[in-house]
């Protein structure tokens, strides 16, 4: 299914804090319209490879490229207006407003109602509103929270903060979706259904997606094709069904998971 | 409603009326979609239904084919049965939460020809069986959400179903008609399969004439307006659902409302604020829960407020209600002041504003709620029922008496058999069960006149005022080995008025000599109790063994031993690790106890109870959602309540 069009290619990215080798020359291409996750144990580099992909991070070598783009020129925000949106380990919405707040909050990058214009309830400023809020309202369906629609975020449990984080990571139309650990701390239950909607994300809007996550059973699960950091470094990328016989993954990773 | 009431004799017929009558001009339904609510008028309803029924003729919807629908509440559930019903069909509703082996008997069972159901969800469940139900042509789903990349020729769109019949209907235009004028009333209309508290699901079979007997009854007793909102979120499966909801719909012209999620039920009805309601005893439950839960949270000037008017709001109502007495014009007042202040605004947040009427039915209700309910100025009354006679007594005007389920309806009669069971007669009976004889046999009877009665399996009486009082299932009542009775019911429906318990089943027959009871939990309550007395907890398993949630069970088990005879009183409990659970067979759909079932899986700590053991290691198998088993090992506790061991008369408890 995956197109073979390349739409980021991360090249030879080096990152170091002081004398910590975070990354060390990481290579590797997301295709167009794929799941591809990037699994290792704790301090393998993940989510400094996401913060690089957003420029959180400025790496020390190395480049990324998403569609003619090098983003390690451009400011955080310019690469989502580029259509990269993520989501966070430790969760990073509004606390304070509604889940629709929170998404229609995301809607920004969109608006092209100046100031003058906002000021004025009638015209184009609203029609405008109308039409963002319809496409909040289709993913608050989507994604099944039509019941928390109104409810405060921060007073949510913590399952359904993912679902809110990663509502407003689909409310900025992103075409490369950042999916950071989107399911620790979830039950099975919760799990299944975090899988099935990033399924259907994948599959209604055929964005590719880039996941980082811990549950190996639901990556192998999931993704089209698996990259394998420790230490800083890439060990292996295939298939799920490559990488579950990959005798470097075993021994790093696996290995360990599986003596438990 | 006219003079012409008998030619109406098929809910499609009643739909032409009405179409005709309101067309354009009056809303019929309207759902909470995207966040906002849209309307459907009566033409709208005509033309869905018009189109698929003709839709599903072309696909080759013959008279008396039966076809299932499982689906949430929606307009889509309620034009697909009427769609099937105008083609001579008749619709058999499945519960949502259904398994698919569940499923799988039900569609083999009533020779389904096609089925509906809503979503990627249902539709999956569909597939899985799809060898075993090969009678089944099509598959027709209303929301295509997953389902954009399923590649079943046996799956097909609503729509699609419904071009195909606006193709027909340019061929024949007058085959819609033909075919709804074809119809009688003596037609089955629906099956209902019975929540099964014994056995295999019964398919009792409803005809025309049966629901809109039913409709009109209703209809006698609480009459409806145009204009009146009615929130449809019952299960559609539900006879209770067919009645008050798309059959009053057809014969009195008020507006269906679809709630958005089963989730937003509560918010929905709020916005919608209904003339009239039905809830479970638990529902009922939950929301007297819910009130006093939200109180503690709530600002002091609130709760002083609800302390001050809410025993107003009880005196007043105990005037009027239970001592039947003029209330004085000093009450009047302060109920006044009090419905100012706190009843109002009360019935608001709760969406009973409007509400007219209000039902409880399904099991016993516990008179605190109703107290509950009559002093903030809403008088719940009893509904008593079942699917193959539908209303067999209910409260009608101010006649409201809690001790009892009320006086049948117009039309219908009660009589009680000598062994103590309830048989009623009436227009709502059904015909009998669907290919299932014996069961027939055995559940109704005629009378020399040839009148058909139903045998409810139920233990009543009639008492000096006329009306019906509910005591158990025949099968339910228990003698203790003292030779005392008691029914369990009373026990649980009393202890879970406890927002703390959410579910209990007491146990005690001939062999043992007193009550013991097995309780769960209420997660959510007990859990935001805990957080208050910064007590810590990790899973439901952990809340629930906590010593500190014995003493407050413990205190709540006490309060309502005060209120029984001795004998009758619960001496042991144990709070369970686990919830009931219908997918564990624990519970049926309606979410009634399945006690055989529940004696089976918790017989150890039955065991310990009268053993006089004090703990018991359990190992308690679970089955998740999607099939997979697993184990829970951990130990449960036995609570006895010392005082009462020996204890006869009144006192303080140990």
């Amino acid at each position: 299914m995956a197109a073979d069009l390349v739409h980021l290619s991360v090249q030879n990215v080096s990152l170091s804090f002081g004398g910590i080798q975070a990354l060390t020359g990481v290579s590797f291409d997301a295709r167009e319209g794929e799941i591809l996750a990037i699994i290792g144990p704790n301090g393998a580099g993940k989510t400094s490879m996401l913060n690089c992909i957003n420029n959180f991070y400025h790496p020390d070598k190395g480049q990324i490229v998403f569609e003619g783009h090098d983003l390690t020129r451009l400011p955080p925000h310019r690469i989502a207006q580029l259509g990269v949106a993520r989501t966070f380990q430790n969760i990073a919405l509004y606390t304070g407003l509604s889940t629709l707040d929170n998404l229609m909050a995301a809607r920004h990058i969109h608006m092209r109602a100046g100031f003058l214009q906002s000021l004025a309830y009638w015209g184009p400023a609203h029609r405008e509103d109308i039409a963002h809020r319809q496409a909040v309202e289709d993913i608050i369906d989507f994604l099944e929270m039509a019941h928390i629609r109104k409810a405060i975020v921060g007073a949510l449990p913590y399952g359904l903060r993912k679902r809110v984080e990663l509502g407003r990571a689909l409310a900025m139309e992103p075409r490369l979706l950042l999916l950071d650990e989107p399911m620790t701390g979830m039950n099975q239950e919760e799990k299944e259904d975090m899988a099935r909607f990033i399924l259907d994300v994948h599959e209604r809007h055929g964005k590719t997606i880039l996941l980082i996550e811990h549950d190996m059973g639901l990556v192998m699960d999931i993704a089209d094709r698996v990259v394998v950091l420790d230490f800083g470094l890439k060990i292996a990328e295939g298939t799920p069904e490559d990488i579950r016989h990959d005798e470097a993954v075993i021994k790093a990773y696996l290995g360990e998971e599986m003596s438990r | 409603m006219s003079e012409s009431t008998n030619d109406l004799d098929t809910l499609p017929k009643n739909l032409i009326v009405g179409w005709q009558k309101y067309g354009r001009r009056k809303v019929a339904m309207r759902k909470k979609d995207l966040g906002i609510w849209r309307s459907y008028t009566w033409q709208d309803s005509y033309e869905q239904v018009r189109q698929l029924s003709l839709g599903l003729i072309a696909l080759g919807l013959k008279h008396g084919d039966k076809v299932c629908i499982i689906g949430d509440n929606d307009p889509q559930y309620f034009w697909a049965q009427l769609a099937i019903q105008s083609g001579g069909g008749v619709a058999v509703g499945l519960f949502t939460d259904s398994a698919p082996p569940e499923i799988q008997y039900i569609v083999h069972h009533s020779d389904a020809a096609f089925v509906f159901a809503k979503d990627q969800e249902q539709c999956d469940k569909l597939l899985d069986i799809q060898d075993q139900v090969p009678a089944v042509r099509r598959v027709i789903y209303w929301d295509d959400k997953g389902l954009w990349n399923y590649d079943e020729s046996w799956l097909i769109s609503f729509e699609r179903v419904q071009e195909a019949g606006r193709r027909l209907d340019a061929e024949q235009p007058d085959l819609f008609e033909r075919s709804v004028n074809a119809g009688h009333g003596q037609d089955l209309a629906v099956f209902c399969y019975t929540s099964g508290t014994t056995g295999l699901p019964k398919g009792a079979m409803i005809s025309h004439l049966n629901l809109i007997a039913g409709a009109d009854a209703n209809l006698e007793v609480d009459p409806r307006l145009e204009t009146d909102e009615h929130m449809s979120f019952l299960p559609p499966a539900w006879i209770t659902e067919n009645i008050l909801g798309l059959s009053v719909h057809l014969r009195a012209g008020n507006v269906v409302n679809f709630p958005e999620a089963p989730e937003t039920v509560q918010q929905n009805i709020r916005e919608v604020a209904p003339q009239s309601l039905f809830f479970s005893p638990r529902l009922w439950e939950d929301m007297v829960a819910m009130v006093q839960v939200r109180l503690i949270e709530s600002t002091w000037i609130n709760r002083l407020l609800y302390k001050i008017f809410m025993p107003v709001g009880y005196k007043v109502a105990g005037l009027r209600f239970e001592e039947r007495k003029a209330v004085g014009l000093l009450w009047r007042l302060l109920y006044a002041l009090g419905d100012f202040a706190v009843f109002q605004p009360l019935r608001d947040k709760l969406g009973l504003i409007n509400a007219k009427t209000a039902y409880s039915s399904g099991a016993a209700q516990s008179p605190d709620v109703i107290r509950f309910f009559r002093a903030i100025g809403v008088n719940i009354k009893q509904l008593y029922g079942s699917t193959e006679a539908q209303t067999h007594t209910l409260h009608i005007g101010d006649d409201v008496r809690f001790e009892t389920v009320g006086v049948p309806p117009p039309g219908m009669e009660i009589k009680i058999a000598e062994d103590g069971e309830i048989l009623v007669k009436g227009p709502t009976v059904v015909r009998g069960y669907y290919k299932n004889p014996e069961a027939t046999e055995k559940a109704f009877f005629l009378d020399e006149d040839g009148q058909r009665w139903y045998r409810t399996g139920d233990a009543g009486y009639i008492d000096s005022h006329g009306h019906l009082i509910y005591l158990d299932r025949m099968k339910e009542m228990l003698t203790l080995s003292s030779g005392e009775k008691y029914s369990p019911q009373y026990i649980e429906g009393r202890l879970k008025f406890s927002p703390y318990i959410r579910n209990v089943m007491s146990l005690g027959g001939e062999d043992t000599p007193f009550v013991t009871a097995l309780i769960n939990i209420d997660f959510d309550n007990v859990g935001r109790w805990a957080e208050k007395q910064g007590l810590a907890y990790t899973t439901f398993v952990d809340l629930s063994q906590k010593p500190e949630v014995y003493e407050l069970i413990q205190g709540d088990v006490e309060a309502v031993n005060r209120t029984l005879p001795p004998a009758a009183r619960v001496r042991k409990f144990v709070l369970l690790h686990k919830e009931f659970d219908a997918d564990e067979g624990e519970l049926t759909r309606t979410r009634k106890l399945r006690r055989g079932q529940l004696g089976e899986s918790y017989g150890d700590m039955i065991g310990a109870m009268y053993g006089g053991d004090d703990s018991v290691q359990v190992q308690a198998s679970v089955k998740y959602r999607d099939g997979r088993e697993g184990v829970i090992e951990t130990t449960v506790h036995v609570a006895t309540l010392e005082g009462e061991i020996d204890k006869t008369t009144e006192g303080k408890a140990a």
